[in-house]
Order: structure tokens, then sequence, then C-alpha cells
């Protein structure tokens, strides 16, 4: 009887315990399950018509580009009006990056622990680390640009607050942030808020400072909504079957046929103003 | 032929816009609508787009195979489509926004099988 008693009381004791070092530090929010982003695949809402917010811009309400940064975003749309704009995220092996990684269809999972955040993407597929443990970005000397750059960050209430540099610009990284061939410099620096607002939509509002690219800082925000519960995500491998093989040296999306080879050819190829 | 799967009510919803997120669609005349009547060869269930391949015959009687491009198996699992919603042999009649230059291929817009089943948009 004794014996058995001691046991419980030891087992009473180990439960609280464990329980005591179980819990963390702070109650973090329930990010869990999957969700889907809302509206098209374009940070410039307003440069998004026609199917797959592929082709004409509209009055743009513009990210606040410098002359020079302007003049390439012109040039890239005047591009992509023309479907021969080579964006490298259809190119099928470079990653979206950030602030990319928040502008893909298909679906997201948010994984919050207690010293990271994981934004998944399942196009791509893509992942954002935001190290929470309290920890700075490295010193300039040991970093260099990357696709997601570095993202540290802490909790505010249940709002994550990240800021994230030493990002891939344009010219080191072959990157465009958007379909349209929004573009920004390695100077880019991000300060991102993401809080669950009413309606269960994940609001992700990120203020974009570039000191090469931008006169002011540009606020876009993305939102998206969480999908039934069950729902699942899957693969996604560019180059399972890519029959869309994009030339290089035109831009032009070829289609490949049954047996292989190129069926079409490109409209400059064939003397088409187009 | 194998079994055709029942007609689910929200299989008409499908949208097509937005299904080439991947890549480009200036190579398809998105204003033309073409209708085919063929045979399913293979459905094509793979990343990064799926493509539904037909048998179709030209004004000369000669089969030809056509290419419908569709969206990514992961959209389209999501919303009830499977590897088996195109049998290979199943007679159909698919709409597809055609290639601009006559190629046979295009975007796939919807189908009826021969029970009647309408896969994608069909209105």
């Amino acid at each position: 009887m004794t014996t058995t008693l001691h046991k419980r009381w030891r087992m009473a004791v180990m439960l609280v315990v464990s329980g005591f070092y179980c819990v963390p530090a702070l109650a973090l929010p329930d990010w869990g399950g999957v969700w889907a982003m809302t509206g098209g695949t374009v940070f410039d809402a307003a440069t998004r018509s026609g199917p797959g917010g592929s082709t004409t811009p509209g009055l743009r309400q513009r990210p606040p580009y410098t002359a020079e940064y302007e003049a390439k975003y012109l040039a890239n749309m005047a591009l992509r009006d023309k479907g021969v704009l080579p964006d490298p995220n259809s190119m099928c092996g470079i990653p979206a990056g950030f602030p990319r990684i928040f502008n893909l269809p298909d679906v997201y999972e948010f994984a919050v622990t207690d010293k990271q955040v994981w934004i998944l993407s399942e196009n791509g597929p893509n992942v954002l680390r935001i190290y929470t443990d309290g920890r700075a970005h490295p010193p300039v000397a040991d970093r260099w640009p990357t696709h997601t750059g570095d993202s540290v960050g802490h909790w505010e209430g249940d709002t994550l607050v990240f800021d994230t540099l030493s990002l891939h610009s344009s010219e080191s990284g072959n990157t465009m942030i958007d379909r349209t061939g929004l573009v920004l410099s390695d100077a880019a620096h991000v300060v991102t808020r993401m809080h669950i607002a009413e309606g269960d939509v994940m609001v992700v509002e990120m203020t974009i400072e570039d000191a090469k690219a931008l006169t002011a800082p540009w606020v876009v925000t993305k939102r998206f909504n969480r999908q039934p519960a069950g729902t699942r995500v899957y693969d996604y491998a560019c180059n399972e079957n890519n029959r869309n093989p994009i030339d290089p040296a035109t831009g032009w999306t070829y289609t490949i046929g049954p047996d292989g080879k190129i069926m079409d050819q490109s409209p400059s190829a064939a003397g088409s103003e187009e | 032929m194998k079994p055709v799967r029942s007609p689910l009510p929200w299989l008409l919803m499908l949208v097509a816009g937005g299904a080439f997120a991947h890549h480009s669609d200036a190579m398809f005349e998105r204003a033309k609508v073409l209708e085919l009547t063929g045979t399913i060869k293979e459905f094509q269930f793979t990343n990064p787009h799926t493509w539904v391949q037909v048998e179709v015959k030209n004004d000369k009687g000669e089969s030809v195979e056509w290419s419908l491009e569709w969206g990514s198996p992961n959209q389209l699992g999501r919303q009830g489509i499977r590897p088996s919603t195109f049998p290979a042999g199943a007679a159909v009649t698919i709409r597809t926004n055609p290639m601009k230059d006559g190629t046979a291929a295009g975007a796939f817009i919807g189908a009826k099988l021969a029970d009647g089943t309408i896969i994608g948009n069909w209105e």
C-alpha cells in the first residue's frame, strides 16, 4: 500500500513538473490549417486584368519608383503585355523568394513554433524562415544576398512582426517580385506584420523600403483565407512534366507536344509583330 | 471503357482564369472557343499543369492528337478531379481556347463525356 501511494505521489509530481515545462513562455496564436491567397498573383492590383492577371496594365497604384526603376518596370510590363516577360518564376528551379512568397497561387501553411515561424507555400515549394528566438541579423560581413534573405522577428500579442533584408536584387539574382515584372534592388528592406483579422483572414502587410528603387516606403498587403478543415497540401514538382519551356532569348513560352518536341513557333520566329 | 465518375455539381464552378499561373497564356486565343470531339488517349495528371490528350479526326479523316492544358493537379485535386476523371478510350467532347498559330493544342475549358458528365466549365 505504501509503495503504491509513493508511486502515485511520484507520478503526480512528475505530471505537474512536466506540465510546467510544457507550457510555453507565451501563448502563440493558432495559425494551423491550410490557407489560400485571395486576389491575383500581383502586388499592384491596378495592373491586373485579363485571364490570370497576365495582360493589360490599368491605372497603376504605383510603387513609388525612382526614375531608373520606373523605366525597368515599364519595360517589363511592355514585355508582359506581349506575353514574353521572362519571369524567372515560370522557369522551374529558382525560388520565388521574398516578398514573392506571399504572392503565389496554390495553398500555404503558416507553422508557428516557439523559436521560428515557417511560411510554407505549396507552389514551388518555397520556405521562408523567420527567427523569433531573439537573434539579430548577421553582421554585414557575414551575410550575402539570397532569394529569401534573412528574417528576424518577434511577437506583439498575436501579431508577428519581422524584418527582412539581404535579398537578391533583379540584377544579382534574376528575381521579379510578381508576374508584372516588379523588381527591387539589393537595398530592399521589408518590415512585415502578420495577424489574423476578423473573419479568420490572415493579413500580411509589408512595408518595403529600398533606397535605390523607391522614393518612399511602399506598403502592400496580401490576404489569405483558411481552407476547410482536412484540406491537404501536395507536392509541387515544376519539372515533373513541364511542357512549357521559356526561350530565354525571346521570353516566349513554347508548348511541347506529345512526341516531346516543341509544337509551336514563337511570334518573333514567325515574323509576327506580336 | 472504364466507368465514369458521377458528375459533381461543383465541377461546374471550376474557373479557367488563373489556371495558368505558372506561365504566360499568350499562346492561346482566349476570345475563341473550339469544340473538339474525339477519344481520350491519356490524362497527364502532373505538375506544373495537367494535360488532356485527345485523339480527334481531322477533315481528311486522319487521327490527330490534341494537347489540352489545364490547371495544376494540386488545385484540381482539391476540387475533386482525379487521374481517373478522363479514362483512356472514353468518348469526349472538349471545349478549348486553341493556340493562336493553329497548333493542335489549347487551354482546356470543359468537357462532356458520353454519359453527360460535365467536367470543368460548359456554360
